[in-house]
């Protein structure tokens, strides 16, 4: 690594007469998530210590502000770097370089052993961890850790339902499936009435799909970072092989379309009324109402569900999706960070904020048991008490999963097989083995001991 | 077919030329198509977008005023900003760019200087090194001089443009005849006033092409902005606009608000500046283009 | 090498080289500066930089050779290669075919809707590949899109451009949009620049219209054809934005490594793999350098390209 060192540094003299020959030289700098400067947020406090912070919730601005205004020791200096994707590039980008990452990052529960397998992010149990224990469950703890570190303060989660159309259902005379049995046969019996589709199975949403493998009972990935680099990888277990043949049965049967998800396609579609059913989580009201679902002569059909269970007298609740905020490793301070990250999003204004405009759906306990909250008729639902009915029991009774530090292949190598899949070049089993041989492959080439 | 007929008239070259303009006519609708759409569908809110309605028409409701609105003010107003980043990084890379080229080029057709054949060959063969593979080497070079995350990580890389500055040679070669600089020079001038006073009025066609090809280039850039900037208050339209993109298609992310408008208005306004750009200055790439395609 | 300077009396012949040379060098020098600092230097980091192995648990080690080893038997990296070169070998001539043919139309029509035509025609060239893209994706659009409500007015389904079995046309239709109105520009340029007698000339030997484009146009423009090929050809082979983008509305039908450099930037910016990531696009670099040079040396001719 030495010789790397003198080999960069020579070449960043010669960049940086480069730079003095055509410029002046103004050397910037030293890079973007550290510096105060650039901030899309107003700071009024100026003389209090700054801690950066990407995130990428709508209402961040408001948060931010609510925050800055209770603390005089500490000041946000927030921006938004990306939605999910593109930020994880760019803090990814930042972890390799060195340089250039924020002290605190919004990131998803699925990501964090991602970041700490890279130690990028600090373990903040010994910093305020106790302090808010107990305003979250053991369920949104776990989600944030890895082995016995925290590495995220939990904000919003996403307890999994099945949202449909009342009016689809009317019409072919069914009521809400409560088994995956239950779903097919409905499937089927709208599909041979000449209905629409009954759901989707969207490539682009592996993160869902492991939800739903989860929910049957796989145990994808067992990870400990006190386990010397070893890695349990199971991807291709009956219970995994299961679900995705189940899934596959309704693709070719066509009962279920393949749209990849959250594209103008496939909001076009649900607009449009092709699919009866859609398997989401507690933030998808939220996101349809804000692409356009569900407004006109549609304002009332949408209804949700608890999720279609296996065994439905050992009923299992999954999650998709949510963020944390987590502490990097390049944080100046990260006692400091870890207040922040502890604090933003944890005052009622702003979670308030976040559930009534139905931006997240909170993991604070104190929310949870807020009858206000969990009363709420919910607009998009014609009025339906969708969290005292499904969303709130969801939440409670989430236990966690275990999440991978090779997460971004295993996404993307998912991805790929549930594309195989749905153009029927693969079945469900085929494309699991397939994935556990791509993935143990990769997790042994980048030095694990696979079990 | 018409070929006799249009030869027969050739030296007039008038009309008896419709079969061909009829196939000009399809043409000209495939190449204009995506335009009007996105003209057409920048006026619609997102129920007008997705709601059903005809993809080539209006709806009912035309909303370019409140999506203008929108547009320029969703997260602070950061699409004006985002505008002016590009006009800036094509203004300092375009220009550079060419200042370059014609230091360059001029240097590599009007001297024979040692190792001139030799420099010659390399640019020649840089011509054809992507420059996509060297934008990871550069970005880690950047992040140990702290230069990433600046607009020096954007404009530093789109100096370098090796076939600016072998259009530029071709262009001096042809254009500016030795028997002019030795005139100047037997009149006194030294070699710079030379170049300035002689050579550089003769090179304006190719300047201007040089120019707006470095311009374009720079403006049309994603990959390497993309990578080099995380800050997006620094970023140019096309890297912005793909990560409006990205948030609209991520939950949870855009709130209670539809980007896509705003996304397909922010297309049109970002390929107006261009589109004026190349129309007022026609006349000058129109010739500059030629070079290096003949002899 | 046509260049010539006056001569010189021998006497002052060395000193006046010096000097011309330090001139020259002036010249030059400004663009050799950053010539060594974003060209040589980064590509020889990345030649370094690719002859590491970094992995999540053990850290980075020498392996010399061993990423270039990996990269020529990984079937994602071949899988892009041979995807890139399957699609230049199908877009290369479609775009250089349907340009050479608007620009020998243009240049036979000469109306002002012809000169109309020319503009619109190039104007996709001014539009960032990142936008046009988008554009098409939406106009691919089953739901909402107009191909697929020109084939519902005849009561069949369109075909869905961004399906895994159709991308390739898909991304074929956007790329020969953006691209070949700049191409028959250069290469209207270059017919224009023909001289008009040679055409009278062959007339009154008797040649037809299409013995003219044939015999006398599409020669005299070969040189910019070979010019054209050669961009087109380096443009392809490194092929990342459009597919990049599209990705977004078809995740399913362009996987994250879908093309080489699609896959460097994975490797690179998404797996933490700054090594594996600077051997594929060295690898690729090499390709496309070695590709194009052997392509120039076989239509190598007087006067053309390489002067």
């Amino acid at each position: 690594m030495k010789t790397r060192k003198v080999i960069a540094a020579a070449a960043a003299l010669t960049i940086a007469a480069a730079l003095a020959a055509c410029s002046g030289g103004d050397g910037g700098g030293g890079g973007g998530g550290n510096d105060a400067s650039n901030c899309t947020n107003k700071i009024t406090k100026t003389d209090a210590p700054i801690v950066t912070l990407w995130a990428w919730y709508p209402n961040m601005e408001l948060v931010v502000d609510n925050f800055n205004k209770d603390h005089d020791d500490v000041q946000v200096c927030w921006t938004n770097a990306g939605a999910g994707g593109d930020e994880y590039d760019k803090f990814q980008t930042a972890i390799t370089a060195g340089t250039g990452a924020p002290d605190v990052v919004m990131v998803e529960g699925d990501r964090i052993a991602v970041y700490q397998i890279q130690d990028a992010l600090v373990d903040i149990s010994g910093y305020g961890y106790d302090d808010v224990k107990d305003n979250f469950s053991e369920g949104a703890w776990k989600d944030v850790s890895v082995g016995d570190g925290v590495f995220g303060a939990p904000i919003d989660g996403g307890p999994m339902a099945m949202i449909y159309r009342k009016d689809v259902f009317d019409q072919y005379g069914i009521t809400p499936p409560t088994t995956w049995a239950e779903y097919e046969t409905a499937a089927q019996t709208v599909k041979d009435a000449g209905g629409p589709l009954f759901g989707d199975f969207g490539a682009n949403v592996p993160a869902a799909i492991m939800a739903l493998l989860y929910q049957n009972g796989a145990e994808p990935f067992t990870y400990d970072p006190a386990g010397e680099g070893e890695i349990g990888i199971n991807l291709n277990d009956d219970a995994s092989k299961e679900v995705l043949d189940y899934w596959g049965g309704l693709v070719s049967k066509g009962l279920v379309g393949t749209q990849d998800q959250f594209t103008p396609e496939y909001i076009s579609g649900v607009i449009a009324g092709d699919y009866a059913t859609y398997i989401s989580a507690a933030w998808a009201p939220g996101y349809l109402q804000g692409a356009g679902v569900g407004e006109g002569a549609d304002a009332d059909v949408w209804a949700t569900a608890p999720l279609p269970q296996w065994d439905p007298d050992n009923p299992v609740d999954v999650n998709w999706g949510g963020s944390a905020f987590s502490v990097t490793s390049q944080a100046k301070d990260p006692e400091l960070a870890a207040k922040v990250a502890f604090g933003v999003y944890a005052d009622d204004a702003s979670l308030r904020d976040g559930w009534e405009n139905q931006i997240i759906f909170p993991l604070n306990v104190n929310v949870l048991n807020d009858p206000e909250f969990i009363d709420l008729e919910v607009g998009f639902f014609g009025g339906q008490q969708a969290n005292k009915e499904v969303y709130v029991p969801a939440a409670n009774g989430y236990t966690g999963m275990n999440y991978t530090p090779i997460g971004q292949f295993y996404y993307t190598a998912f991805t790929k097989q549930i594309a195989a899949i749905n153009d029927g070049s693969a079945t469900g089993s085929e494309a699991a083995d397939a994935l556990q041989d791509e993935v143990a492959a990769y997790a042994t080439e980048q030095g694990f001991t696979v079990k | 077919m018409s070929a006799t007929r249009i030869e027969r008239r050739r030296p007039l070259r008038k009309p008896g030329q419709l079969p061909l303009q009829i196939v000009l006519a399809f043409l000209v609708i495939y190449f204009l198509i995506p335009f009007w759409w996105v003209i057409v569908n920048s006026s619609k809110n997102s129920s007008g977008l997705f709601g059903g309605g005809s993809a080539l028409w209006f709806a009912t409701d035309i909303d370019y005023v409140e999506n203008f609105r929108q547009l320029f003010t969703y997260g602070g107003g950061i699409y004006g900003r985002w505008l002016l980043n590009s006009a800036l990084y094509a203004f300092l890379g375009g220009i550079g760019a060419t200042v370059l080229a014609v230091l360059a080029g001029y240097g590599f057709a009007k001297y024979r200087f040692a190792g001139r054949r030799a420099a010659f060959s390399i640019l020649l063969g840089a011509v054809m090194v992507p420059t996509t593979a060297l934008v990871i080497p550069t970005f880690v070079l950047f992040s140990q001089a702290g230069l990433t995350n600046t607009i020096w990580a954007v404009v530093l890389p789109t100096l370098l443009n090796p076939f600016a500055v072998y259009l530029m040679h071709v262009y001096v070669r042809d254009a500016v005849p030795d028997e002019l600089m030795d005139a100047a020079r037997v009149d006194g001038a030294g070699e710079f006033r030379t170049f300035l006073q002689v050579a550089l009025p003769l090179l304006r066609p190719a300047m201007v092409t040089v120019l707006l090809l470095s311009v374009v280039s720079s403006w049309n850039n994603y990959f390497l902005p993309l990578v080099m900037l995380s800050d997006n208050r620094l970023f140019p339209v096309t890297v912005g606009i793909g990560l409006w993109e990205g948030t609209a298609s991520t939950y949870g992310a855009a709130g209670g608000e539809s980007l896509w408008s705003i996304i397909i208005l922010g297309s049109l306004v970002s390929v107006i500046p261009l589109i004026i750009a190349f129309l007022s200055l026609q006349r000058y790439w129109r010739g500059g283009l030629t070079i290096g395609s003949l002899k | 090498m046509t260049t010539t300077i006056a001569a010189t009396p021998r006497v002052r012949r060395r000193s006046k080289a010096l000097r011309e040379n330090a001139i020259a060098w002036l010249f030059v020098g400004p663009f050799g500066i950053v010539f060594l600092a974003m060209l040589i230097l980064p590509l020889g980091f990345a030649l370094y930089l690719s002859m590491f192995q970094k992995a999540l648990i053990g850290g980075t080690r020498f392996v010399f050779l061993g990423n270039y080893a990996k990269a020529f038997t990984d079937p994602a990296f071949l899988d892009g290669v041979w995807f890139v070169v399957r699609f230049s070998l199908v877009l290369i001539p479609i775009q250089m075919a349907i340009s050479l043919a608007i620009a020998l139309i243009l240049d036979i029509v000469t109306t002002r809707f012809a000169r109309f035509a020319r503009l619109m025609i190039f104007m996709p060239y001014a539009i960032p590949a990142v936008i046009g893209a988008l554009m098409w994706g939406f106009l691919y659009s089953k739901n909402f899109g107009p191909i697929a409500d020109f084939f519902a007015a005849f009561g069949a389904t369109g075909p869905d451009f961004l399906s895994r079995g159709l991308i390739f046309y898909g991304l074929l239709n956007v790329v020969t949009w953006q691209w070949a109105g700049y191409y028959m520009i250069i290469l209207f340029a270059a017919l224009q620049a023909i001289d008009p007698t040679l055409y009278e000339a062959a007339r009154i030997d008797g040649a037809s219209q299409w013995q003219i484009i044939l015999r006398i146009k599409i020669p005299l423009v070969a040189p910019a054809l070979v010019l054209i090929l050669v961009f087109a050809l380096i443009g392809t082979l490194q092929f990342f934005n459009e597919p990049q983008i599209l990705r977004e509305l078809a995740a399913g039908a362009i996987p994250a490594d879908f093309t080489p450099n699609m896959y460097a930037y994975e490797q690179a910016f998404q797996l933490a793999n700054y090594n594996y990531g600077a051997a594929i696009s060295f690898a690729l670099g090499a390709v496309v350098f070695i590709c194009v040079y052997i392509f120039m040396f076989a239509t190598r001719k007087r006067g053309s390209f390489l002067s």
